[in-house]
This record gives C-alpha cells, structure tokens and sequence, in this order.
C-alpha cells in the first residue's frame, strides 16, 4: 500500500469553534492505483488530499505515504519528502507567468543535484509526453488552458514522483481539453505507474479512474471499481 | 535556469513597478551619497594627516579679534619651534564678489617652511622674484589657470574687510597635491600693515610649525600659558582643530547632513518595503506552489530576500553612478564660493556606505513580508486566488 490513512480526523478552528471535517477516516491506496475522490461540496475531498500530499497535518490519526510516516517527519523533512514523492496538479494550473514553459517544467528540479544538461534532458522528456515540445518557449499567457494544464502535467512528472495529486484537475477546462488531461493522466498511470489520487466533481472525469471512492461528512460512503 | 535567473524574472514581474522603485532609490542614494561626501571632503580638512606639526594661534576672545605680531616673535624663540608666520584673511574681491576665492596677507618668508606639505612644486627664482616685490603675489596654479593669469599680470583685489584696494603682480605660481590647496593667493603682510593703520603691528593668526609632531601639546599649552596675562590672550589649537572652528561657523552642517541622510533612509525603507509587500502579497498563490513542491520556507525566504535586496541595489548602484556624475557638476559649483569642495570626489568610504545602506534596506525592507509569506499555511496560499 503506497497511501495508509489511519484513523484520520481533521479539524479546523474558527476562533475557539471547532469544525470537524474528517472523522475517523480509513483509506488504503496501493501502488500503481488511480483513484477519484468523489463526493459533494465541503464533504472534505480537498482537506484529504492536502493531508495525503504532506502540505496539512491531521489533528488525529496515523498518515503513511510512499513509506514514510508523514506524522514523524518535520517541517523541512516533509518539503524533501515531497520533492522527492508528490508531484502536484491544480484546477488553476498555478504556473509561474515570469517562467515560459520550459522553465516552469525545470523548476522543482532546482531543488534536485541534476546538471543543468541532465535536468534538460528530464525537461524536454516531460514535455515531450504532454506534447507540447514545441511550445516549451512559450509563457503560460501565450498557452491555451489546455496547453497550461498539460505543461502544469509535465512540471508535476518531471521529477518522477511516485505519487501524483490532483485536486479537479479538469474544473476549469473544456470537454475537449479535460479529455486530453484525463487521456494523458491515465497514460501516466497505465505506462508509467504513478499512483495517482484525483479529486473531482464530474461523474464522466472519474470513470477514468480505477477506483471512485465517495466522501460523505467527513466519512468514506462506498467505494467503487470502474469497470471497463 | 538557475536561482539567479529566476529571481530576476521575478524582479521583471512588474516592470514598471520595479523601474520606479529603482529610480526613486537611485535619485534618494544620489542624494545621500553627495551629502555625505560632502562631509566626508569636508571633514578631511580637519583630520589632514600633514597638519600634525602645525599649531593655528589665534585670539582667545573670537576668531576676528586680533593678535599682536610680536606674539609671533616670542613664539619664534621657544624650542622645538621651526617656523611662525603670522596670516591674515584678506577677503579680497577679483572684480566680482561671485569670483571667489581665498586670498592672505602673509608673511612670506616662512610660507615654504610653515606650509612644505601644501606648497610642493615651485621656482625658487620666481618664489625670490616675489619677496622682491613689495606689490608682489603668488598664486596656486589651479587658481591662475582659472583666471588665466601669468606670471607678470596685474590681480587687483578690493578687500571685503578693509578699506583697502591691492594692484599685485603675480610673481609666481605654486603646486600642490590637492586641487583645493592651489586655490590660495598671498600677498605680503606689509601691505596691508602699510595701508591699513589699525593692522600696524596686528596679525590675525599665527601658524606656528613644530619640528617635531610630539612637540605640538606642549607648545599649544606654553603659548597660551604664556599669553595668558597679557592684554591680547590666545588660544592655540591644533590645525585640524581650528578647521573644524572654522567650519563650525557655517553651522552644524554634520548634523543636518546626518539627520538628512537618515530621513531618507527611512523614505527609501518605506518605498522599498512597499514595493516589496505588494511584490510577495500577490505572489501568495505561487509561493504555496512552491512550497508544495518541496522548496522549503528557508529556501522561499531567501529567494524573496536576494530579489528585495537586488532591487535595492540596483537603485543604490544606478544611484552612485548620478551622485558620480554630479560630483563634477559640485566642484564647479560649490567649489567656487566653498574652495574646501574643490577636490569633492565620492570617496570609496561614502560608496561602501551606500551600498552597505542600500543592501541594509534591501533586506530589512524584504524580510517581514517574506518572513510572513513562508510562515502562511500552503493550503491558505493556495485557497487565496
Ligand atoms: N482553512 C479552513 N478553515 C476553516 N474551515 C475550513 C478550512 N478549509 C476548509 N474548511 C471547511 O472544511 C470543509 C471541507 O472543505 P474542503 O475544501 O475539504 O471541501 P471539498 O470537499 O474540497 O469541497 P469542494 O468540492 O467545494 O472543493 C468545508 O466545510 C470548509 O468550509
Ligand atoms: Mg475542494
């Protein structure tokens, strides 16, 4: 299993008020799963995911991914420990304006001890398998929301982590576009075996998915093979 | 790509924005960096290293009172005295008051000896031709090329203070090692003890030259132990001393430049602290990214800090190059009614100050945004769009 969750719970406080978002969660993941957390608005899909990609704590509960527990490890121990396992996918793409394509794919890999060469041939290989090669001069304002997502795609592959994160990775694309995305993310699954975790809204997004998983108050309702 | 380059297109994100925090920083370290070598040029006139062995004498009652000459004669006979020459500012005009520059009646005989360290390069004939010539007058040769004198010209000179008009014949000319030192004109002391009835056996200073630098306390404390008494009293003080008295009469102008120096300072604090918070407010989203990639709160921290303290360096080193430029333009401005900024150059001490000031700014500026920027919560960082 690459993802354990134990006994999760999630809370957040405004002021001295509690309010509960997870409770008592269990969810294994194994190696090479592609997975859609599904479930309505504020059922705490985004806070699962923050918490499985080292970028939230829980308030309770035992957390293990890509074999660490990420409950021991500290502030900067949890940075390296994503650098080196999570590659991330936002709604929003979240590329760097100043950086054209290729520099926003080279970016994590500054934090890597790869030569500039070794980082370029890791870079063009990224852009390569989203096909944007011949855009990699391009900024991300002269990029289609498509063409962005992809390039956000290849930023988040480049360092090859074993886990990718995506928190509706389609929610601002197009039919058109969101296919291409969901197309490429299943590759990656399928040829390249990342584990992937996809939280999403669209019922058409997730049975790209292996497995839908339903969030519901905080709890998982049921989980789902996709069959194909 | 590497760190620096991404920190520059960081830096470019908003160009205007960053043009004109760079020009105000540039226009404000210009301005600091004149005022202080002002200072600076001004105050080495007090801490001039080939003063040790000279002594300024002068009335103990105010700086305009005057002494009598036979001071100088009794001066003249202690030991470890090597020369005294007594100096009077004439405060002559050349046919324009905007013609400015200092001019002496002086007792010539000892000014090679009493100012060897100022007057380095001379005829000895010419120097022979002038203590012939009662109506004569030497000149520093940055002064006589000013005006275009030569050698033989007549310099007529209508003093300010007395109510007496000079015809000299430039006899000579002299050089110096500074600019500023050449800017002097002396003419003898008979003269004006000629033309001037109450100047009869009166001088204004004394300058007493000491064989021997250690000599200086103990001949400042015999003269004016000496004088204590008499009808005439002196104060005695070093050269370096009596420049700073001197100076002090324009007004406290250390202080004016140093509180100046630190208004502007602050200003350029808050400007740059401005810039720079508007600089990561709108970068939080992208700093969360980052973070979420692995890039630690340090590293995030630095990344922010090396942009503010680029930023402001850029504005302090385009600055320097202005107040470089403008430091011609001070000499021959300033420098013609205030001969002490003749050799006004930006000394190194000044430039290290203001890139020092500037990198300060930089980074006192940078450091409680970012700080506060690597502190936030990446998932509020990412929420906030
Ligand atoms: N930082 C926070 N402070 C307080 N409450 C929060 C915070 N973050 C999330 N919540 C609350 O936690 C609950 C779960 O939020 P979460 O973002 O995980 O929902 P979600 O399932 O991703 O919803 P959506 O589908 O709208 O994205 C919501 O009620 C939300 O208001
Ligand atoms: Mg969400």
């Amino acid at each position: 299993m690459i993802i354990r969750c134990r006994d999760i719970s999630k809370s957040y406080f405004r002021g001295s008020l509690e309010i509960p978002v997870l409770q008592g969660l269990e969810l294994e993941i194994p190696q090479g799963g592609y997975y859609a957390l599904m479930g309505p608005s504020g059922s705490g899909k985004t806070t699962l995911l923050n918490l499985i990609a080292g970028i939230d704590r829980p308030s309770g509960g035992h957390l293990e991914v890509c074999g660490h527990a990420l409950n021991d490890l500290d502030d900067d121990e949890l940075a390296a420990w994503r650098a080196a396992y999570v590659g991330f996918i936002f709604q929003n793409y979240n590329l760097v304006p100043v950086l054209n394509a290729y520099e926003n794919v080279e970016l994590p890999l500054l934090l890597t001890d790869l030569s500039r060469s070794q980082r370029r041939e890791r870079v063009l290989e990224a852009l390569e398998l989203v096909k944007l090669a011949d855009r990699m001069g391009n900024y991300p304002r002269q990029l289609s929301g498509g063409q962005e997502q992809r390039v956000a795609v290849a930023r988040a592959i480049v360092g090859d982590p074993d886990l990718l994160v995506a928190d509706e990775p389609t929610g601002s694309l197009d039919a058109r576009n969101a296919e291409e995305v969901l197309g490429l993310m299943e590759r990656l699954n399928r040829e390249m075996g990342k584990t992937i975790l996809m939280v999403t809204h669209d019922p058409k997004a997730a049975q790209h998915a292996r497995v839908q998983v339903h969030l519901e108050k905080g709890v998982l309702e049921r989980t789902v093979e996709v069959r194909r | 790509m590497n760190y620096l380059h991404l920190i520059l297109r960081s830096l470019l994100r908003s160009k205007r924005r960053t043009v004109l925090t760079v020009l105000s920083l540039a226009v404000s370290v210009a301005l600091v960096a004149v005022l202080q070598s002002v200072l600076f040029t001004l105050d080495s006139f007090t801490k001039n290293p080939n003063a040790s062995n000279r002594i300024a004498v002068r009335h103990k009652v105010s700086i305009t009172n005057l002494l009598p000459i036979r001071h100088a004669d009794w001066i003249r006979r202690q030991p470890g005295v090597e020369a005294v020459m007594g100096l009077q500012w004439f405060q002559g005009v050349y046919i324009d008051r905007s013609n400015f520059f200092p001019n002496f009646a002086t007792e010539a005989e000892y000014l090679t000896t009493v100012f060897r360290e100022e007057i380095v390069d001379y005829s000895e004939s010419q120097f022979r031709d002038f203590m012939r010539d009662r109506n004569g007058c030497i000149a520093g040769q940055a002064l006589a090329d000013k005006y275009g004198w030569k050698v033989g010209d007549v310099i007529t000179l209508k003093s300010d203070i007395f109510p007496i008009t000079v015809r000299l014949t430039l006899r000579g000319t002299f050089r110096s090692r500074k600019p500023s030192d050449e800017q002097a004109l002396h003419f003898h002391y008979k003269l004006l003890e000629e033309g001037v009835s109450y100047m009869k056996g009166h001088i204004g200073n004394i300058w007493v030259r000491a064989r021997h630098p250690e000599d200086v306390p103990g001949l400042i404390e015999r003269i004016d132990r000496h004088f204590a008494d008499a009808v005439d009293p002196t104060t005695s003080e070093t050269e370096n001393a009596f420049q700073l008295t001197f100076l002090k009469m324009m007004g406290n102008y250390s202080a004016m430049i140093q509180s100046i120096t630190a208004a502007v300072l602050v200003a350029i604090l808050v400007v740059t602290a401005n810039t720079m918070a508007m600089a990561i407010r709108e970068r939080t989203t992208e700093i969360a990214v980052f973070r979420a990639m692995g890039f630690t709160g340090l590293q995030v921290l630095g990344l922010l800090m090396a942009e503010g303290v680029l930023l402001s360096v850029l504005g302090g080193g385009l600055g320097l190059g202005i107040a470089w430029l403008m430091a011609g333009g001070v000499r021959q401005t300033a420098g013609t009614f205030l001969p002490y900024l003749q050799d006004f150059t930006v000394p190194g001490e000044v430039l290290m100050f203001c890139l020092h000031a500037t990198m300060g700014v930089g980074l006192l500026s940078t450091f409680i945004p970012a700080y506060r920027a690597t502190r936030r919560p990446i998932i509020e960082g990412l929420r906030a769009l």
